[in-house]
């Protein structure tokens, strides 16, 4: 079993959401759905993918520190509509996935993540 | 389609001081490896130094550039860093 527990985020998994109106304001429920996930959680992770089955080598390789490290995390396949990873990026200023939040920050994406674990610094920014 | 070339010199314009070593190594033109040494980078975090540099490449990131894999340092960091080698050549 892995030690991560993969939440698919209702909002942001199966269902059609009706696409917003241009400069819709405030009301956005794929970005609301997006912050709360990462107020919610304390360790997660925007992937490309399951952690199961990742999509793409950057997911896989986060995942795989994650899991040797014995993080619980929560995932997010950003891959289901692309309006997930655009809004994703709008909230963090970030272009690349995968991206990492904890305590509601966003600790890095792939290459940051790598390099935490190996200075030993990742577990520490984690727990 | 971008060269490295052009990424390393997009990044050499645009931050100050800045020296860029880029590689594409599929060399397919939209996954790259670059590594940046910048004495702009001094006193960031190192998300704060990957948004530099992300930046200076704008919409391409995820666009033309499919990926690009990001090492940043300031000068001082790559004086004192040991050489690794196994950034050297690592073909696919």
């Amino acid at each position: 079993m892995s030690s991560s527990e993969f939440e698919p985020i209702p909002m942001l998994s199966s269902e059609p959401v009706p696409a917003p109106p241009a400069d819709a304001g405030q009301s956005n429920p794929i970005r609301e759905a997006i912050s709360e996930a990462i107020s919610e959680h304390r360790v997660i992770l925007f992937m490309k993918g399951t952690p199961e089955a990742p999509a793409c080598g950057f997911s896989a390789r986060t995942v795989a520190i994650l899991q040797a490290l014995e993080v619980p995390f929560a995932a997010v396949d950003v891959l289901p509509d692309p309006r997930i990873r655009q809004e994703l990026s709008a909230i963090s200023n970030w272009p690349t996935i995968p991206q990492l939040f904890a305590d509601g920050e966003l600790v890095g994406g792939c290459d940051i993540v790598t390099e935490m674990y190996e200075a030993g610094e990742l577990r520490e920014a984690l727990l | 389609m971008p060269s490295a070339e052009d990424i390393k010199q997009r990044i050499e314009a645009a931050i100050p001081g800045a020296t860029a070593e880029v590689e594409d190594y599929t060399g397919g033109g939209d996954h790259f490896r670059a590594s940046v040494t910048a004495p702009a980078f001094e006193g960031l975090g190192r998300i704060q130094q990957h948004r530099l540099v992300y930046e200076v490449l704008g919409e391409d990131v995820g666009g033309a550039i499919h990926a690009i894999a990001l090492k940043t340092r300031t000068p001082s960091q790559a004086v004192s860093a040991a050489p690794r080698g196994a950034t050297s050549s690592s073909a696919p």
